[in-house]
């Protein structure tokens, strides 16, 4: 009842970062007068990626004195110099270096799903968040399918909501799974959602405004969204929510230090089997350093993360580290994201207003009906030039029926799905001949479609399909693709069955952690970067309480 | 000419879809005669739906991060730094059927994707099977020419007329050429890995967004139209045809 009155006023508390933004420029305050460690000197934890899981544990820990160090791969970014209101010019802000590609269904990474530097992939998604569903955490049981995670739901809930309120999450109160309200108030949606919401109410598909990361109301120093759509490119607003603007601000004014442009090349293990730091290389000079550190924790994503511990092979762990299990980089996922587009009589400029805009959840849960276990949701996007573009490729067109459907271009609006994927053991990351320029062996993905996978896809397609008729179409363009990571070194009950704990403590190294998507056993339908945050924010909790640690580290 | 803009007439012109390829026989376009002359501005080969849409009059408007990478893009070096002189003729070719560039002005596709591969501003991934999508240029323009010489008894590809380049591009396009040089490679993938640049630098083009009525950047002025009672923005104009895309329905467009 308070919350529901406060409601668009209420802040998170022990996170400052709203406050620490300058209103006038969009750079992290705090990069000048950054605590600097010494490599020899043995910090608290050296953290892996400043991306949405490292971000969150870096400011957790930093709020209850610990002295931390982030490793970065990629830039610190200057966002009034750096990110450009360009679908092309923003090729820097994805992972970019090489990786290959390989099984049945290869899985196309970079600008699709993968971030570098200090925010890591935030920068540049779209914005849902919205929460995993209580079932998403008991599949195996319920379903028959996938894996239950060692935690429940209820354990998470609480960061859920603490993550929301920093965020800050804006969005209509929600109905699926565990039903719940938004600390902001839906966004404004734009004429082309509006025309897809529509072709929804005719069939029946109940859909909800957002739920999106961006500001709607006043929020510190964060600006409100000026609705200019270009989310997926950073955002120089600062409206959109990302760690770089929701926590790595009262990080830095926690004694953090977030060395960028820094590659980790492997964890090293010490005497008595603990990590003893993480050796990296700096961009600029090639030489290996050694940063020490009493913990570590791996946060460097779905990819990143499995190739640092398999880099990082020793006596101990000849085929990598946390590997003699052989169950690194296994179970990797990523979500069917089958988009269609409509076309319709008049202009509609999908373009405007943030990709993210309406979603549902009514195929989310199980339906026997349907033929397969589990679902997917259904979510607006709006696709911008060149990425409409591929959206025509991938139909068939090229040369002049191309340009006839890229002329065309304002008079479309795009839905899509995001299905479940299952997870599978032989889905994986592995180590390639080939590698990087700092002669680090680089990631191969393999990836197969599962039978229930391509039942999910083809019926989430039909669905999609359907509403666009619906809502009056007059064409319909359909790209078939993929989105989002997770799994690779997942949480399990033992470790024949994981890489790291409930507490997401690695079963075979008592001090080193995994603090991103790769500890998801499933994903559910819903966007993992909400979830991959929430995760982060209770691992703190859990360090700092001591129940993540070993008896002599508490 | 503001009536003109959001007029009830060019509302109706471009109502109905008939003009779509998916619509038509043979998933054939109408002849471009039924697109408007660019009157302001300029797009490639002067032809789009938005004759007085010039999307650079509205730069002023746009940060300087995102003004100096947009308008590069209309001064670009001429010096070719990764193909080598004998590949041009054929990446020229390549290019301009694949996007459908038969005359002046052209977006400069081969001098952009020529940047970013000399640069090795890659994509971020390579599948399975291929080389590097910088071998993978080189060895698709070669089996251009392999292609050429061997169904057409030409030199290279560009000196094959209109008619085999475009049935040599469809071939391309649904993976259906092999031997030689094609060996080397996934047909399919390269076909992928060759489309995403040259898509990626049409339409990052100003000349290519004036030609779609597309708004182009919006910081730090974001958008105020966001429909329903229009989606125009002010300096953003409808779209006209010369021609009522009724009669192209009845068939003499393509």
């Amino acid at each position: 009842m308070i919350r529901s009155l406060l409601k668009g006023a209420i802040g998170p508390r022990d996170n400052d970062s709203r406050f620490l933004l300058d209103v006038h420029r969009r750079d992290l305050p705090g990069e000048d007068t950054m605590c600097r460690y010494g490599d020899a000197d043995e910090v608290d934890m050296c953290i892996v990626g400043a991306g949405a899981g490292g971000s969150v544990l870096a400011q957790r820990l930093a709020r209850a004195g610990w002295r931390i160090v982030i490793i970065e791969a990629g830039p610190f970014w200057h966002p009034d110099e750096d990110w450009v209101s360009d679908e092309a010019g923003s090729h820097d802000l994805y992972w970019t270096q090489k990786r290959i590609i390989g099984g049945a269904d290869p899985i196309e990474l970079g600008k699709n799903n993968s971030g570098r530097g200090v925010g890591g992939s935030m920068v540049h998604y779209a914005g849902y968040c919205p929460r995993f569903h209580p079932s998403d955490f008991r599949t195996a049981s319920v379903d028959g399918v996938g894996a239950d995670w060692p935690i429940s739901y209820d354990e998470l809930r609480p960061h859920y909501e603490m993550v929301e309120r920093e965020l800050p999450v804006a969005g209509q109160d929600w109905p699926w799974g565990f039903p719940h309200k938004y600390p902001f108030s839906p966004h404004p949606v734009s004429e082309a959602a509006s025309v897809l919401w529509r072709g929804a109410i005719a069939r029946g598909i109940k859909m909800r405004v957002g739920p999106v990361g961006i500001v709607n109301g006043t929020f510190g120093n964060r600006p409100h969204c000026i609705y200019r759509g270009w989310c997926l490119q950073g955002c120089k607003v600062n409206a959109k929510a990302s760690p770089y603007v929701t926590h790595l601000p009262d990080a830095l004014a926690h004694r953090v230090e977030i060395r960028a442009g820094c590659m980790a090349a492997r964890i090293e293990i010490g005497p008595g089997g603990r990590a003893s730091g993480v050796t990296y290389i700096r961009e600029d000079e090639h030489a290996e350093r050694m940063q020490r550190a009493r913990f570590v924790a791996v946060a460097g994503y779905s990819i990143e993360t499995p190739r640092l511990l398999l880099n990082s092979a020793s006596r101990c762990f000849p085929h990598g580290l946390c590997n003699n299990e052989d169950q690194v980089g296994r179970y990797e996922m990523v979500q069917g994201a089958t988009q269609s587009a409509g076309r319709f009589a008049t202009e509609l400029r999908m373009y405007k207003a943030p990709p993210p805009q309406v979603s549902s959840e009514d195929f989310y849960e199980t339906d026997a009906s349907r033929g397969f276990a589990r679902g997917f949701s259904i979510q607006t996007v709006s696709p911008q030039p060149i990425g409409w573009a591929e959206h025509v490729l991938a139909d068939g067109h090229w040369g002049r029926a191309l340009r006839e459907y890229m002329r065309d271009y304002n008079h479309w609006t795009t839905v899509g799905v995001l299905n479940e994927l299952l997870p599978h053991p032989d889905n994986r990351v592995t180590l390639a001949a080939e590698t990087d320029p700092y002669g680090l062996p680089v990631a191969r993905f393999d990836y197969t479609l599962g039978g229930n996978d391509k039942a999910n896809m083809a019926y989430s397609a039909t669905v999609i399909k359907d509403l666009l008729d619906a809502a009056g179409a007059q064409d319909v363009l359909t790209i078939q693709r993929f989105a989002h990571l997770v799994g690779g070194a997942r949480m399990g009950t033992s470790p024949d069955n994981s890489v790291v704990d409930a507490n997401q403590r690695t079963w075979a190294v008592p001090n080193l952690f995994v603090a991103d998507g790769s500890v998801c056993p499933t994903q559910g339908s819903a966007n993992p970067a909400l979830t991959i945050m929430a995760l982060a924010s209770r691992l703190a909790g859990r360090i700092t309480s001591g129940a993540a640690m070993t008896r002599a580290d508490r | 000419m503001a009536p003109d803009r959001a007029g009830p007439a060019a509302g109706r012109d471009l109502s109905k879809p008939h003009h779509l390829p998916n619509l038509r026989p043979g998933r054939e376009p109408p002849d471009k005669s039924w697109l408007q002359g660019q009157r302001r501005g300029t797009t490639p080969q002067m032809i789009g739906r938005y004759p007085d849409f010039d999307v650079l009059a509205s730069s002023a408007s746009w940060d300087e991060a995102t003004t100096k990478v947009v308008l590069a893009r209309l001064h670009l070096a001429d010096q070719f730094r990764f193909f080598a002189a004998g590949e041009l003729a054929t990446l020229r070719a390549f290019c301009d059927v694949t996007v459908a560039q038969d005359g002046e002005p052209r977006v400069p596709v081969p001098e952009m994707i020529d940047a970013k591969l000399a640069a090795g501003r890659l994509d971020g991934y390579q599948y399975d099977g291929m080389p590097d999508d910088r071998d993978a240029w080189h060895l698709v323009l070669t089996g251009l020419d392999e292609v050429a010489e061997d169904r057409y008894g030409q030199p290279t590809f560009a000196a094959c007329d209109a008619d085999a380049r475009e049935a040599i591009v469809g071939d391309l396009a649904r993976a259906q050429l092999s031997g030689g040089s094609w060996e080397q490679l996934n047909v399919k993938r390269a076909w992928s890995v060759c489309m995403r640049m040259i898509l990626a630098a049409f339409y990052s083009h100003p000349w290519a967004w004036n030609e779609i009525g597309f708004g182009g950047p919006a910081y730090p002025r974001g958008y105020m139209r966001l429909g329903p009672v229009s989606t125009l923005e002010p300096f953003e104009s409808a779209g006209a045809t010369s021609e009522d895309p009724a009669r192209i329905d009845a068939g003499d467009g393509a």
